[in-house]
């Protein structure tokens, strides 16, 4: 039989504040981690706009430790960190033993790799920092958190770009569903905010232009002056439990895990495809047992790149029809930035807050509607006040890799009656 | 100038933020909660300290308990490199 997963835990590491209440907070009033970076190669990039985490490893490990932590395994551990003590989860020897992890990063320990080739091609070292290989390691933020918590079920590593931590979360859920754990640490961490970086994307024609009046506006999803994208940095982490055991314990259950979508492109390395993200988007309804008309709230991927947005809202009215008006649909990358690897994640916590909180945050700098793209994105002022039962979270990645989670209550909210997801039949058609 | 003691204390601190009461002489490294990691970047300090390279199979000879083991491990290294170098140098006149 397949078990309910419930989701404990919320920590995040982010351009918009690295703690969960100053997230939603910033992300409600529209408040952009967007600015010009001012880093010392800053002066030689053409876009020199990013979404910087603002960050003192100080502040969460020992000395000791730092030294043996690339930034994205600060994100990392620092975001888990907060995610197990919101879950007041105390586990002993046998049910470590049934808890694991799941990380997504797309570019692991780029700031050492960077250090790395810096000490040796551009001032000749004989030698390197001793732990060069555990700090450049993907793997290497997920045995971290293993470690730190004696989780010792599956801990796994994911790399699929841009989509890397919801397919992370989306795995771990059928982890904990199929019942090869309990318990299951999961999220993503990125930061690859370094000069390598920054030229690489550039290289890829895929950055936003400043916006000249105001650089922290530079992102600008779903609008027909969108110019591509923002780079960020940050991660995010869930606890995801099994659903008896969670309110057996009274945990606090921010919503229950209903479905995921993983689809393949199977076509272009950076184009999207509608079909693939609208069948990762019907997958994920299919698993969830739900109709499209029952999602109260879409997190979009919403780069702002001129592809992908376009497609997606062609995506979303495929597989919505003629509710796609109206469900409401944010990017919230328009504030956090494109946080890669630690995107899926970082949304999905987004959409999680919207239930919590019963808002919807905004799509910021959305002053130019694109007629192509024509749905509600909640443009520039976010919704307070609103019921928000079922959320959709996507994550469509380079490589043509699409990963949709979706997520909410299933009691009653509002005094709406929601549907049965075990029977099919039994719609209650009130909404 | 500094002893080696000195030297090497500064290092620990700078790396691990201890105090200087904790490095004690005597003090062992598994006291300090040192783990393999953590030798291995001390010393790549000692290294750039002392201004040498040891092989990893002198490394591996050193039996390094204490502070002071240590202490007597590097002088005893550094002194023979000194005379292998004498040695080296005086054979080139």
């Amino acid at each position: 039989m397949k078990r309910r997963v419930a989701v404990t835990g919320l920590g995040i590491i982010s351009p918009c504040g690295n703690h969960i209440d100053d997230f939603s907070f910033n992300l409600m009033a529209g408040m952009s981690g967007v600015r010009r970076i001012t880093a010392a190669y800053a002066g030689l990039l053409s876009v020199k706009v990013a979404a910087e985490v603002d960050f003192n490893p100080l502040d969460y490990f020992m000395k000791k430790q730092v030294s043996g932590l690339d930034r994205v395994n600060q994100f990392a551990f620092a975001a888990a960190s907060q995610a197990w003590n919101d879950s007041e989860l105390s586990l002993d020897a046998k049910e470590k033993e049934r808890a694991g992890v799941y990380i997504g990063s797309a570019m692991g320990g780029g700031n050492t790799i960077e250090y790395l080739y810096d000490q040796l091609f551009k001032h000749y070292a004989d030698r390197v920092k001793p732990l060069t290989v555990p700090m450049i390691m993907n793997s290497a933020s997920a045995s971290h958190i293993s470690m730190e918590y004696g989780l010792s079920g599956a801990c796994l590593t994911l790399s699929t770009a841009c989509a890397s931590s919801a397919n992370a979360i989306g795995e771990a859920f059928r982890q904990v569903r199929d019942g090869y754990v309990d318990v299951m640490l999961a999220g993503g961490a990125e930061a690859f905010l370094t000069y390598g970086g920054f030229r690489s994307w550039e290289a890829l024609r895929v950055l936003a232009v400043e916006d000249p009046e105001d650089p922290s506006k530079s992102c600008k999803p779903f609008s027909k002056n969108r110019s591509g994208l923002v780079l960020g940095e940050g991660a995010a982490m869930v606890v995801l439990e099994e659903m008896e055991r969670a309110s057996g314990r009274g945990a606090p259950i921010y919503a229950e895990l209903f479905g995921y979508g993983s689809t393949s492109d199977a076509g272009h390395m950076t184009r999207p495809s509608l079909e693939g993200q609208a069948r990762a988007m019907a997958e994920a309804l299919k698993e969830a047992g739900l109709l499209p008309e029952e999602i109260d709230y879409i997190n979009a991927h919403g780069t702002a790149t001129p592809w992908n947005d376009l497609l997606e809202t062609q995506a979303i009215k495929k597989v919505f029809g003629d509710c796609a008006c109206n469900v409401p649909i944010s990017s919230t990358k328009s504030m956090h930035g494109h946080t890669l690897g630690a995107a899926g994640a970082m949304e999905f916590i987004v959409s999680l807050l919207a239930i919590k909180n019963q808002a919807v945050p905004p799509t910021i700098n959305l002053d130019h509607p694109d007629p192509e793209c024509d749905l509600d994105y909640v443009p520039n002022i976010g919704r307070k006040g609103v019921t928000v039962s079922t959320v959709m979270s996507n994550a469509f990645a380079f490589g043509g890799t699409n990963a949709v989670l979706i997520a909410g209550k299933r009691s009653c909210v509002g005094g709406r009656s929601r549907r049965s997801r075990r029977n099919p039949e039994t719609v209650d058609a009130n909404r | 100038m500094s002893t080696t003691l000195e030297r090497l204390q500064k290092l620990f601190i700078a790396r691990f933020t201890f105090k200087t009461e904790e490095l004690a002489a005597t003090t062992t490294l598994e006291y300090l909660g040192l783990d393999s990691l953590n030798i291995i970047e001390i010393m790549f300090d000692i290294e750039n300290e002392f201004n040498i390279r040891i092989p990893d199979r002198e490394l591996r000879e050193m039996k390094v308990k204490t502070i002071q083991d240590m202490v007597d491990a590097l002088d005893r290294f550094i002194s023979e490199q000194d005379s292998k170098q004498d040695a080296g140098s005086s054979s080139h006149h």
